[in-house]
Order: structure tokens, then C-alpha cells, then sequence
């Protein structure tokens, strides 16, 4: 590249052509003020603080627009430059309000900041005050457009970020504001609260709104969001020990620059007066709090008697995809050699364990096969069974700019209509649970029309033959009677996927939360391997994963049939170098699975159970069955930070500390490695849950080595393949920009990648006349998980208190039921009471039902259908009706 | 105020139809915007999801496109838009007055449309024609040296406001 030399302030510097004159001066540690420039949005030289002079021509330049040109002579503090950005900011001073003087943005408010640097005192010019405002009633964030200098960060953030378009000027001249359609307030706007605007903002004109928030921070500490997959780099501020207010990261390789409103405003259950603070102990039926040395002596005790009497096979443990991945290695250590079981697993394993099992078992590589900068490069983007713009919003930001910025294909295949419908240029709705006979006969249309990549079939993969011969029977015709969907569009879309030149797919549970969910990733996989879309930048598979630690939890061995780094318990080589390492000798024979453990109990094999961080009762099928099973243990313990449904029928429990009081790392849906770090003390007595295990081991007589989290992560480092390097955040970057992915330069770790023969099998526990409605189950964007810290989160719940179930209209004029009326959705095993909400996104059959309320557990309608691989219990979709519910006498008018 | 006439299932045919000529074009917004208002006297704010949708645009964009510009109005139009000018050299002579009168004539405000969609009021800031002032202008033409006499004249037909 051409280097161009200029002289910046009497200095000569150099940069690249196309650079601008503030990327140079920056890079040469020139500071310029700016107000309406950011790196990830466009520069639009909106604001003209930024201007330096051309000494050449007089010419005053906005720097953040202006390429740099050879020669040119920039000075950027002369007394000219200084005067009219002087004159500039007062300026923007005289339309000011009077209530400047009391905003809440304080010492963040950029405009402010400048006005002092620049020495600015009393502006002498008539002051106009813009008098604009909006009142908001959204719990989030509050616009008082009065103080908006028009920078028009906050559009560019909407359009060109998040890509939801709510806001756009409105108006011209002094009356201009940046406002939704028809000027509504936000709430009634495409606006999902993302706060991304907020965090841009450089003045007081967008806020966060619940005050009791608010207030001058004393430090700020980057960490990893704990919500979704997507793990997107936050920042906490705090002060007097309280997480204040949360904006997002400066080290964002995933979200550059965005949160979801989970991120930004559901941080706060941190501080929820229900976080427990001290261990507690069960004496006749009720809570009582007691010393750590008490818990952890009653604990030790419970646990020896049962190993004692029933034998290590009669205990088991629960790892947490919530937890870091130090927390869940020292757990899988625990339970290995403390306690001597393989019976032990994780939450994940009920969203994403298909995953893991379909990839590794065509590609040989459990994860997502490429990062998702890597999507920028992809002609085509085929989302099948996900909604990520509310299970991981910073992958559904991705693809919305991938298709608005870059002209990119979006195909998407899913039943229900969800935020990316629109994007979409060819949407299939394929009957619910059908995915596996649409992928085959799509594969079928690739072969038969030569679509393929014959040499990367011939050269990378086995098993073609097999293959193409298993789809024999997956005609048009065939495929469309099963799944609905038209020959036409059929054929269209496996035209379009394989054609082009990089095509990424991108899935999420609504293909692993069926009981064939391993079935459909493999076709999947089949698919990416036909048209040689793996080990490609711009193709690959992205399988999302549900919680922020899915894949460190699996990484970490909290599995039952693995070690650390997917090494099998029955490998003895593999065995042998724990052994070593951990001067124990380990079970060789595989461990149950989490509903296997849930089976056993029933039948009283499993008498001890210890979960860390999961919610059973509220997270896996048939809650009531769960709840019997739980409570007829003889010993339970758990750690948690909230007293969960699961922890009221515990023994004892121990108060753990949250994501913002420990050290660690979480991994994400990319396997992309990132840092948890402490921002405040652990509230109360509680403790990182690593620390409550080794505390743990040395009452039970078997310490553990770990007197800090080095220890962990330098045994991590030394035992788990692929985290060899992960505490060094220079040696994980190179491998997240470098040339050499994971699955790049078209290596398989096998060496050949395989087709696996799938046949569609039709889903157990079809609708029956009683039961005529499809329930589909899945994330909404305002709560997380089964709601245990969303629904902690104050500005979440008011925003979204209740569940819902969501029905088509002719659905519900056909049972008489209108928006907001109470009704009980009933299945074969359970029945929850409910809000009816009318929506367009279904079709005529079809009920949708979000997890996260914990006072309507929504798996209390799933019985344990299992999916027979993987032992993943079924939590997608099941057969209901609808009761409506008769109203009492005396309320009849 | 008035509003907007119903949009009936044929006029969103009709928008549907003249967005589809402009599809994904993202620089056809004006065009296509001045051709929805021809076809309708004004730009149905139902059109604007339709153009969005069409062109690949947010709808607030395309809000912010049509609130720019003077010339795009988002409600209905009067077969006859009255001008009447606030300039300084009229305001010397009586334009206020003026103002005063054809509102009470017309039944309407500044910015208004009369719900027989007649006419709309507007006002404007000098017209270049002084030395006739005070003016005001119904459609293409100027009338000069206003008085009480003659907007009575020229909206006879309207009663006056009590
Ligand atoms: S609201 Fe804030 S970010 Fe948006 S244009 Fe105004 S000052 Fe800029
Ligand atoms: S909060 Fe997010 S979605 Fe809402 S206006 Fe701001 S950037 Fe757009
Ligand atoms: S997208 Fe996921 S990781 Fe990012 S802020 Fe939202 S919940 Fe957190
Ligand atoms: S920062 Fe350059 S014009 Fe605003
Ligand atoms: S002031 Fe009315 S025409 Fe000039």
C-alpha cells in the first residue's frame, strides 16, 4: 500500500491512502475533539468540531471526513482552529436548555467536556432553547431531544448497527429531532431498547432511565455479558458497590459497539435484594441460615454417607452452562476424583448437545465451524430453526447488515415469523419438525442438478455414495407432501444456497430441541459438505448455542462420557494423563446423561445429587415429575444465587457469587474465549463457585491444588486441547483474525469429513384430536433463560411481566378468546394458566410460549421425550389445547 | 381537523402497484414519491410501509425523506391552496388582517385543509410582488392590494364564522 506523508502539527507522518486525517492523527497521538464521529458508523462530518486547518490553503477541513493527501500541512490547535470550534460549540451551547445544569449525564456528556477543554465560559450569544421532548413511558430510557445537537450517532446506530431503523430525523431546520414513524414514542416503534443509541449519545439527550441508577461512576470494568451465546463484551460501571449501569465493551470483537436490552438493562439482578447472601441449611421443612463452616461440614457429611452406604455410582452432579469455565473444570475435577462419579453433566446438554453430537460426528469439529466476522465474506446465509434476533441479538445484527449493507441472500426457513422475515429474500414454513426431510430433499436437488462441489466431495469427505443413495426417495414430490412447503420454493432455495460461491448456515434450537435434532444438524452438515461450504471464510456452520457458556461447560468436561476437551473416560491413554496430573485413579465407564441421572432417582439409583447453577425444576420436561424425583433424594445440594425453585428442595445452599464479582471466562458460540472480571465484591458472604468446591474438597478430606484461579487456568491450559494459549488474549486473537480457523484451509481434524445418511423420522408425540395445537417454546428478546435473573432484573420485568401464549386470530375467534384474556394451555402431562396474545407471526395450528416466567413453567406441558443419541430431552414443541377459563359467578355481570 | 379519506383495499392496490415499478431501487424514493402524490393529491401515510418494504428502506427513513421537503405533504390537499403572505412590506399594510379575514372565511387555520377539500391555507414568507402588498396567492394567482371587500369577494361562497 501507498504510504502518504503529511505534516501534522510540524511533524511529518505518514498513513495509508483512503485514511482520513483523524484515523492519522489519532494513530499518532494527536487528540482532536469530536462529537458526531464514531468507528463504527459512517462518518458523516455532521458536527464540524473536529475541524484543523490546511496551512497550505487556509482551508478548514472537517477532519473526520477528510482523506489525507500528500503533502498537506494539518494543524489541528492553531488559535484559528481553536477560535471557530470555539465559536462552533457555543453555538451549540445557545440552543442548550437551562436543565444542562442538573442532566444526569454529568462528567460522560461529551459536548460538556469539550466546552471545558476549549475554556468556554459564559457563551455570550442570545441563547434559543430548543424545546422539544418526548415523554416516554418505556422503563429503559428517556429522550429529552432538547439537548440533541444533532449528530445523528443515535440514527446511524439504529440503521446502521442494530438495523432496526426506528428513528430518523423528522422535520427541517430548528425543528428537526430524531424521531420515530409519526413522532410515537419509542415504545410504540420498532425500537427494541437495545441502548446502543444511549451509550452514543455524546449528550444528554438519551438517557438511561431509572434513576435510581444513576449517579457518577467510580470505576468501570470490561467483562463478558452472562446472558446469550453470543457473549458480547460489556462494560460494568460502578459505584458504592453497585453495578450502576452497563454499556457496552470496548474490546468487541462479536458486537461491535451494540447490546441487546439484556445486556444494557439486565445486568441489575446483580443487586437484587434476593440474592442470597449466607449458606443456608433445611431444618424441619424451613431455611436457616448458618456459617460456611457449617454448610460446608453438613455438606461433606451428606455426601460421605451416601458414597459410603450406596457407593460413588449412587451420587451425581450438575455443571452449569451459565458458570465460567474455571467454575465448571473445577466441578468436573470434583466430582471425578472427590467424589468418584462420571455422573455428571450439564444444562446445556438439553440445547445444544445435538449439536455437538451431528457435527462432530460429519466434521469432526463439535462447534461453530467459523467466526462470525467471517460471515462479511458470505454471498448467501441460510437460517433455519433460529430467531436470533432474540436468542443471540448480536447474530441477528450481524445478518441484518450482511443483507441491508452488503446485498447478502438472506434464506431463511422457519415455521413462525420472526424479526428476520423481513430480510428474508425466500422464507420457507415448513410443517414443525420436518427440517430433517426439507434438508435431504434440498441435498437431493444440489446432487441431481450437478449443484455440487465435486471436488471437494471427491477430495475432503467419504461416504458420498452412501449418501446420495439414502436420498433416492426424497423427491419433490415426497418432501413437499411431508413438509408443506413447494417444489418451487424447494428448488429455488437449493439453487440459491448452492450456487454461491460462500454460503453460511446458521441454526439454533428450534433444530436442536427436537427430539431429531441430531438427525437435522447432520443434514446440515451433509449439505455445507456438498457444496464445500467448510473451511471456507464466508461459509461454515454457526450453531448457536442458548447461554453464554454452552460450549465452555461441554469444553470443560462437565459431560458424562467426556474429559476435559472431549477426551473419552473410556480412552485409558486420556484417562492416564488425568490420573497423572491429578494423583487419582478415574471411573472408566461412562456416566449418566442429566435425564438419565433424573431416571435413576426415580428408580432410587442416583440417592445424592449436587447442581451448580442449573434450575431443573423449571428447565427440564415434566417439572412436577422433576420436583417428586428431587425431593425424594436423600442428600441435595445447591449453589445458586437466587433461591430457585430447585434450591427450595435442597438440603443445604450455597450462596454463589455472580458474574460480576468473579474472575474467569466464558466461551462462546463461536468457541471465541473471552474475559469474566470482578467489577465489585461478592455480595455477602457468597463466593465464586470455584472457590465453594475447593473449600468443599478440603472438608471432605480431598483438597484440591487450587489456591487461586491461576492454578485453574494453568491446569486448564495444560490439559484441555485448544485452550493451551487461553488466558493470553494476544495469542487469542491471532487465532480469531489470523488465516488459520479452526476448520480453514479445508483440514478436517480426521482428515476427511463424512456424510452421514439421515432419514426423516416423524417426531414423537404427534398432535392427537384432544391435543390440536402445535406448542412451539423459545426465548424472547426482554427475558433469558428460565427467567431466574431476567426476571430479577427490574426494568426487564416491568417492561415484560407476565408470559403469554401467542395465537393466530382465526385460532382464537374459533375458541373465543381475545388478546389479554386468561386461558389454561393443557397437555397430555401438565397445564399452565396464561395470557392469550394475538399475533400474526403463526399460522393456523400453532401456539408460541416463551420460557422465561418462572411463576408459568411452560416445561410442566413436556413430558421426557428423549432424543435417542443424545439423550436430549424434547423441549420444542408438544401437542396442547386451550381451556378457557369460566369466569366465577359473582364476576358476571 | 380533518382527515385523511379512507384508503380503501383499490388504493392500496394502486400503491402497491406503482411501488412495484420502483422495487429495490433505493434512489427511486423521490420519484416515487412525487408519483404517489400525483396519483393522490398527497402520500397516504399507508403508502410509507409499503415504499419502505419496496425500496429496502426503514420507514422512518422514508418519513424523514417526505418531512423534509415542502413540496410532499402526508395529508390530503385542497383543490385550491391559499397563500397568504406574512412579508414584511405586507405585514406594513394589514397582512395580518388579511390572515384574520380568510381564516374566518375559510373556516380553516394555517396549515389546514377544509374537510370539502377546497381549500388549504397557507402562508408564505414574501412573494417578490411588494408593490402590490398586501397579497395573497389562490393557486397560481397573485391577488394584490388586498382589503376586507375583497376577500369577502373572492370567498363568497364560504359563510363567515361567527
Ligand atoms: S439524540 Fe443524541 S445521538 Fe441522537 S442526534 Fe441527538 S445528540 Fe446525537
Ligand atoms: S435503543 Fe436500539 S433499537 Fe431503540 S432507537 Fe436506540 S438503537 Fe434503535
Ligand atoms: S446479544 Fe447476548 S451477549 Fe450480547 S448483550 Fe444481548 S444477551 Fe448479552
Ligand atoms: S466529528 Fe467530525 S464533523 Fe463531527
Ligand atoms: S412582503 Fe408580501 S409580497 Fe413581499
Amino acid at each position: 500500500m501507498q504510504a502518504i506523508t503529511i505534516t501534522l502539527d510540524g511533524r511529518e507522518v505518514s498513513g495509508y491512502l483512503g485514511m482520513t486525517i483523524l484515523e492519522l492523527a489519532k494513530e499518532s497521538g494527536v487528540e482532536i475533539p469530536t462529537l458526531c464521529h464514531d468507528n463504527h458508523l459512517t462518518p458523516t462530518g455532521a458536527c464540524r468540531v473536529c475541524l484543523v486547518e490546511n496551512e497550505q490553503n487556509g482551508a478548514l477541513l472537517a477532519s473526520c471526513v477528510t482523506p489525507i493527501a500528500s503533502e498537506m500541512v494539518i494543524n489541528t490547535h492553531s488559535p484559528r482552529v481553536t477560535e471557530s470550534r470555539k465559536t462552533i460549540v457555543k453555538l451549540m451551547l445557545t440552543s442548550h436548555p437551562d436543565s444542562c445544569l442538573v442532566c444526569d449525564k454529568g462528567n460522560r456528556c461529551q459536548l460538556r467536556q469539550i466546552a471545558s477543554d476549549l475554556g468556554i465560559g459564559l457563551v455570550e450569544l442570545q441563547r434559543i432553547p430548543r424545546m422539544t421532548s418526548t415523554e416516554e413511558v418505556n422503563p429503559f430510557l428517556e429522550r429529552d431531544l432538547s439537548k440533541c445537537i444533532l449528530c445523528a450517532k443515535c440514527i446511524r446506530a439504529c440503521q446502521e448497527l442494530v438495523v432496526e431503523g426506528a428513528i430518523d430525523y423528522f422535520q427541517r431546520g430548528f425543528t428537526t429531532i430524531p424521531a420515530t414513524l409519526d413522532n410515537l414514542p419509542l415504545e410504540n416503534s420498532e425500537c427494541t431498547f437495545c441502548g446502543t443509541c444511549v451509550a452514543l449519545c455524546p449528550t444528554g439527550a438519551l438517557m438511561e432511565k431509572d434513576r435510581t441508577y444513576g449517579g457518577t461512576t467510580k470505576s468501570t470494568t470490561e467483562t463478558t455479558c452472562p446472558f446469550c451465546g453470543c457473549g458480547c463484551s460489556i462494560c460494568l460501571e460502578v459505584k458504592d458497590s453497585k453495578v450502576v449501569r452497563v454499556i457496552p465493551g470496548k474490546e468487541d470483537p462479536v458486537n461491535h459497539g451494540t447490546l441487546c436490552v439484556r445486556g444494557s438493562y439486565g445486568c441489575d439482578f446483580v443487586n437484587s435484594p434476593d440474592r442470597l447472601t449466607k449458606p443456608l441449611v433445611k431444618r424441619n421443612d424451613t431455611f436457616e441460615e448458618v456459617s460456611w463452616q457449617e454448610a460446608l461440614e453438613q455438606v461433606a457429611a451428606g455426601f460421605k454417607r451416601v458414597k459410603d452406604e450406596q457407593g460413588s455410582g449412587s451420587l451425581a452432579v450438575l455443571g452449569s452452562s451459565k458458570c465460567t469455565n474455571e467454575d465448571n473444570y473445577v466441578l468436573q475435577r470434583f466430582a471425578r476424583t472427590v467424589l468418584g462419579t462420571n455422573n455428571i453433566d450439564n444444562g446445556g446438554r438439553l440445547y445444544n448437545s445435538a449439536s455437538r453430537v451431528g457435527l462432530r460426528s460429519s466434521l469432526g469439529f463439535s462447534g461453530t465451524t467459523n467466526y462470525l466476522s467471517d460471515m462479511e465474506q458470505s454471498e448467501v446465509i441460510l437460517v433455519i430453526g433460529a430467531d436470533p434476533n432474540s436468542s443471540a441479538p448480536a447474530v441477528g445484527y450481524a445478518i441484518k447488515r450482511a443483507v441491508k449493507q452488503r446485498g447478502v441472500k438472506l434464506l431463511l426457513i422457519d415455521p413462525r415469523q420472526t424479526g428476520l422475515s423481513l430480510f428474508a429474500h425466500l422464507w420457507l414454513r415448513p410443517e414443525i419438525g420436518t427440517d430433517a426431510a426439507l434438508l435431504n430433499g434440498l441435498a437431493k436437488v444440489i446432487i441431481d442438478e450437478g449443484l455440487l462441489d465435486e471436488e471437494f466431495v471427491a477430495r475432503r469427505t467419504d461416504n458420498f455414495e452412501a449418501f446420495k443413495e439414502s436420498l433416492r426417495s426424497y423427491t419433490l414430490e415426497y418432501v413437499e407432501k411431508i413438509t408443506g412447503v413447494t417444489g418451487q420454493e424447494i428448488l429455488a432455495l437449493a439453487r440459491l444456497y448452492a450456487k454461491a460461491s460462500q454460503a453460511a448456515i446458521v441454526y439454533g434450537t428450534g433444530i436442536t430441541q427436537h427430539t431429531t435434532g441430531t438427525d437435522s444438524v447432520g443434514a446440515l452438515a451433509n449439505l455445507a459438505l456438498l457444496t464445500g461450504n467448510i473451511g471456507r471464510k464466508g461459509g461454515g456452520i454457526y450453531a448457536l448455542q442458548r447461554e453464554n457458556n454452552g460450549q465452555g461447560a461441554c469444553d470443560m468436561g462437565t459431560l458424562p462420557k467426556f474429559l476435559p476437551g472431549y477426551q473419552s473416560v473410556a480412552d485409558a491413554q486420556a484417562r492416564g494423563r488425568f490420573e497423572k496430573c491429578w494423583g487419582a485413579s478415574l471411573p472408566a465407564e461412562a456416566g449418566l446423561t442429566t435425564l438419565e441421572i433424573m431416571e435413576q432417582a426415580e428408580k432410587e439409583k442416583i440417592k445424592g445429587m449436587y447442581i451448580m447453577g442449573e434450575n431443573p425444576v423449571l428447565s427440564f420436561p415434566n417439572s412436577r415429575l422433576v420436583t417428586e424425583i428431587l425431593t425424594s433424594l436423600d442428600f441435595l445440594v445447591v449453589q445458586d444465587m437466587f433461591l430457585t425453585a430447585t434450591a427450595r428442595l435442597a438440603n443445604v445452599v450455597l450462596p454463589a457469587a455472580s458474574f460480576a464479582e468473579k474472575e474467569g471466562t466464558f466461551t462462546n458460540f463461536e468457541g471465541r474465549i473471552s474475559k469474566v472480571r470482578k467489577a465489585i465484591e461478592p455480595l455477602g458472604e457468597s463466593l465464586p463457585d470455584w472457590e465453594i468446591i475447593v473449600r468443599l474438597a478440603d472438608k471432605m478430606g480431598y483438597p484440591l491444588p487450587f489456591s487461586s484461579l491461576r492454578d485453574v487456568t494453568s491446569e486448564i491450559e495444560k490439559l484441555v486441547p485448544s485452550y493451551e494459549d487461553y488466558t493470553d488474549s494476544e495469542k487469542q486473537d491471532e487465532l480469531a483474525y489470523g488465516e488459520t480457523g479452526r476448520t480453514y484451509d479445508r483440514q478436517f481434524l480426521k482428515g476427511f469429513a463424512r456424510f452421514s445418511p439421515i432419514e426423516y423420522v416423524p417426531q414423537v408425540g404427534q398432535r392427537k384430536s384432544d391435543y390440536p395445537f402445535t406448542l412451539l417454546t423459545g426465548t424472547t428478546l426482554y427475558h433469558f433463560g428460565t427467567g431466574n435473573r431476567s426476571s430479577r432484573a427490574c426494568r426487564l420485568r416491568k417492561f415484560s411481566p407476565q408470559s403469554f401464549v401467542e395465537i393466530c386470530e382465526s385460532d382464537a375467534r374459533k375458541l373465543a378468546v381475545t388478546d389479554g384474556e386468561e386461558v389454561k394451555v393443557v397437555s397430555a402431562v401438565g397445564e399452565v394458566t396464561t395470557m392469550v396474545k394475538i399475533s400474526d407471526t403463526l399460522r393456523k395450528g400453532m401456539l408460541f410460549m416463551p420460557f422465561s416466567f418462572p411463576e408459568t413453567p411452560v416445561n410442566a406441558l413436556f413430558d421426557i421425550v428423549l432424543n435417542p443419541e443424545t439423550k436430549e430431552p424434547s423441549l420444542k414443541a408438544c401437542s396442547v389445547r386451550i381451556e378457557k377459563i369460566p369466569v366465577p359467578l359473582g364476576e358476571r355481570l | 381537523m380533518n382527515k385523511a379519506k379512507k384508503i380503501t383495499k383499490a388504493d392500496l392496490a394502486q400503491m402497491n402497484a406503482i411501488v412495484s415499478e420502483y422495487s429495490q431501487q433505493k434512489w427511486a424514493l423521490i420519484p416515487l414519491l412525487q408519483q404517489i402524490q400525483r396519483e393522490f393529491g398527497y402520500i397516504p401515510p399507508q403508502s410509507m410501509l409499503l415504499i419502505a418494504r419496496g425500496l429496502g428502506l426503514f420507514t422512518s427513513q422514508v418519513q424523514g425523506v417526505i418531512s423534509f421537503y415542502t413540496q410532499l405533504y402526508t395529508q390530503p390537499r385542497g383543490r385550491n391552496v391559499v397563500r397568504v403572505c406574512r412579508g414584511t412590506a405586507c405585514h406594513v399594510r394589514g397582512g395580518k388582517t388579511i390572515l384574520k379575514l380568510v381564516k374566518q372565511h375559510l373556516r380553516i387555520e394555517e396549515g389546514e385543509t377544509s374537510p370539502d377539500l377546497e381549500y388549504t391555507l397557507e402562508t408564505v414568507a414574501c412573494i417578490g410582488v411588494c408593490a402590490l402588498a398586501p397579497n395573497l396567492v389562490v393557486g397560481d394567482h397573485v391577488h394584490g392590494h388586498m382589503n376586507p371587500k375583497k376577500v369577502e369577494q373572492l370567498f363568497r361562497n364560504r359563510e363567515v364564522r361567527e
